[in-house]
C-alpha cells in the first residue's frame, strides 16, 4: 500500500499511500502484484494455448495442436491453480451458481471442455466422422477459451481501462497472433512445406496489422472515455510503464516485425527471433492493462 | 427487509471511532480494516475544502461481487446483507477487483501487531472468538452477529442497541442511523427521505444501501 505509482502529464501526479486508496487514482494490485503476477501468466498461457490449438488445427498440425494443449493445460492451468488461496476448492467454480454469472467460473468450463476434446482430439484417429465433429467442437471450446479473459476483465466497471467491448476483442486478436507465431515454430522446427509456411506468414502479418490497429484504436477510446482511464492511458503511454509499452509491445512486438516485411525473404533464425519478439509483445501488453488498471477516486478531488 | 445506512457528512467529525470499533468488534487482523475514512480536498486556499466520508461495504441491492463470484462464496441474504461464506471461498479475488467501492479485503497471511513479542490478548482472544480463515476474502458483513440475533429476539434493526451494528452504536456524534430501508417508516428511510441522501456513485448501477447526506 505504500508503494508510489507516479505520472507526469498535465502536472498530474498520482500516488497512492495508506491514506490515498480510492481518494486519488487506485491501482488495481490483486492480479498483478506479489502472487497477483500468477494471474497474468495463467492468462498469457491459458490464451497462447487455446490460439495455439485452434491455428494449429486449422493447418491440421498435430504436433502444434499438443503444443497448445500442453501451454493452456500444463502452464496455463497450472499458474492458475497456483494463484488461488484455495486451490483444492476450485471444483465449486464448476457446481455453483456462479456458472450462470461469473466469467471466472465459464472460463473455467471453457478451458476444461477444450483440454477434455483437446485430449480425445490428440489421442484418438480424426480421421472418422465423430472424430471430425470432434475437432469441431473442441475448436469452438479453443476460441472461446482465448476470447474468455476479455470478457473477465470487460466485466470489471470500477476500472475503466478494462470495461471496454474492445478488450475481448483485442485479447481474441491477441491470442490468434500468438498462435499464429507458436504455430509458425513448430512449421519450422518440423521443416515443414514453404506453401503452407507462407500462408501462416501471410495470416500472422494481416494479424499483426490488425494487433496494431486495435493497440491503438483501444488506448484512444479508453483515453477519452474517462478520467481515470486517461490516467492509466497516460502511466502506460508515457508514466511508469512507458519504457514497457514502448520497447516491449511497440518496438518488440510491432515494429520490428512490421520491419521484417521490408525484407524479400526472412531465414528461419530471424522468423524464429521475430516471433520470440512478438511473444514479448504479447506478454508485455497484458502485463501494461492489468498493471495500468486504475480506480476512479470515491470523493470528490481536484481530478474529476 | 433490505438493511442500509444512512451516514449524515455535516455530523461527521471523521473521528476514526468507528473504524476503531469495527476492528475491535470483528477482531480483524493487521493491515485490514473493513471501515475506512476517506479524506480529500477540493479547490484552492483560500476557496479548499475538505470532505470527509466514512465508506464501508456499500451491501448493494444488484452487488457486483456476488454476480462475479464463481463459487457462490459470496451471496446476498434476505435481511439485504451481502456475506462472503469462507468456507466456500476460493481466494480467486475476482470480488476484490471486480467491486468498484473497494470494499473488500484478501486475508492474505497474519502478522502479528508486535513481530517476536508474542501474541497480544486481542490476538488470543480472536483465535478463540473470532478466527478468520486464511487466503480468503474478507469484508463488513453489517455486524450480522448481532443483527441475527436481535432478529431472532422480535427486535427492530436501527430501533435498538443490541439491533444496531457497531460502528453505529460507538458514533460519538449519531452520524449513521441504520435500518431498513424497505419499510418507509423506519428512521433510516425517513432520514434519507428528508434530507436527500445520496447513494455514493450510484452509476456503477449497484444501487447500494448505504446513503450519504451530503449537503
Amino acid at each position: 500500500m505504500g508503494e508510489q505509482l507516479t505520472m507526469k502529464g498535465k502536472g498530474l501526479s498520482i500516488q497512492t499511500r495508506n491514506y490515498e486508496f480510492m481518494v486519488k487514482f487506485t491501482p488495481q494490485r490483486e492480479w498483478i502484484e506479489k502472487q497477483g503476477i500468477l494471474m497474468l501468466l495463467a492468462m498469457f498461457f491459458i490464451e497462447l494455448g487455446a490460439g495455439t490449438f485452434l491455428v494449429s488445427s486449422f493447418f491440421q498440425n498435430r504436433s502444434g495442436m499438443l503444443t497448445g494443449w500442453l501451454l493452456c493445460g500444463l502452464l496455463g492451468g497450472g499458474f492458475h491453480l497456483l494463484y488461488l488461496g484455495h486451490p483444492g476448492r476450485f471444483w465449486r467454480m464448476l457446481f455453483s451458481s456462479g456458472l450462470k454469472t461469473s466469467w471466472i467460473s465459464r472460463g473455467l468450463a471453457f478451458v476444461l471442455l477444450f483440454l477434455v476434446g483437446g485430449f480425445l482430439n490428440l489421442f484418438s484417429p480424426s480421421e472418422t466422422e465423430i472424430g471430425k465433429y470432434l475437432l469441431f467442437l473442441t475448436n469452438i471450446f479453443a476460441f472461446l477459451t482465448v476470447i474468455y479473459v476479455g470478457f473477465v476483465m470487460a466485466a470489471v466497471n470500477g476500472i475503466p481501462l478494462w470495461n471496454t467491448a474492445l478488450l475481448p476483442i483485442l485479447y481474441l486478436v491477441l491470442g490468434i497472433w500468438s498462435g499464429l507465431g507458436v504455430t509458425l515454430l513448430n512449421f519450422l522446427a518440423s521443416g515443414t512445406k514453404v506453401t503452407t509456411l507462407g500462408t501462416v506468414e501471410h495470416l500472422s502479418r494481416l494479424f499483426l496489422f490488425l494487433f496494431a490497429f486495435l493497440v491503438f484504436v483501444y488506448l484512444v477510446c479508453v483515453r477519452y472515455q474517462h478520467t481515470a482511464g486517461e490516467a492509466s492511458v497516460k502511466t502506460i503511454v508515457i508514466g511508469k510503464l512507458a519504457p514497457l509499452f514502448w520497447i516491449g509491445v511497440v518496438f518488440m512486438g510491432i515494429l520490428l516485425p512490421m520491419a521484417s516485411l521490408l525484407m524479400e525473404t526472412i531465414p528461419p533464425y530471424l522468423l524464429f527471433l521475430l516471433i520470440i519478439f512478438e511473444l514479448i509483445g504479447d506478454f508485455a501488453l497484458r502485463y501494461c492493462v492489468l498493471k495500468g488498471a486504475l480506480y476512479p477516486p470515491l470523493v470528490p478531488t481536484n481530478m474529476d | 427487509m433490505r438493511l442500509g445506512m444512512v451516514i449524515d457528512l455535516k455530523k461527521c467529525v471523521g473521528c476514526y471511532a468507528c473504524v476503531v470499533k469495527c476492528k475491535q468488534e470483528h477482531f480483524l487482523p493487521t493491515g485490514m480494516n473493513w471501515r475506512r475514512i476517506l479524506i480529500s480536498e477540493t479547490g484552492e486556499y483560500p476557496n479548499a475544502q475538505k470532505h470527509v466520508y466514512p465508506v464501508l461495504c456499500n451491501h448493494c441491492a444488484d452487488p457486483v461481487c456476488v454476480s462475479v463470484c464463481p463459487t457462490g462464496a459470496t451471496k446476498r441474504l434476505e435481511t439485504g446483507i451481502v456475506v462472503v461464506e469462507e468456507d466456500k471461498c476460493v481466494g480467486c479475488r475476482y470480488c476484490v477487483v471486480a467491486c468498484p467501492y473497494q470494499a473488500r479485503s484478501y486475508h492474505r497471511e497474519e502478522y502479528p501487531y508486535f513481530p517476536h513479542q508474542g501474541p497480544t490478548a486481542f490476538e488470543i482472544l480472536r483465535e478463540k472468538l473470532y478466527p478468520h480463515q486464511r487466503k480468503v476474502v474478507l469484508k463488513c458483513n453489517f455486524c450480522i452477529e448481532r443483527i441475527e440475533k436481535a432478529l431472532g429476539q422480535g427486535l427492530k434493526p436501527g430501533e435498538n442497541y443490541e439491533a444496531n451494528t457497531a460502528c453505529v452504536n460507538i458514533c460519538p456524534t449519531k452520524a449513521m442511523v441504520f435500518g431498513d430501508l424497505d419499510d418507509p417508516d423506519s428512521e433510516v428511510s425517513k432520514y434519507i427521505r428528508e434530507k436527500r441522501a445520496q447513494q455514493l456513485h450510484p452509476e456503477y448501477g449497484t444501487d447500494p444501501s448505504v446513503y450519504y447526506v451530503i449537503s
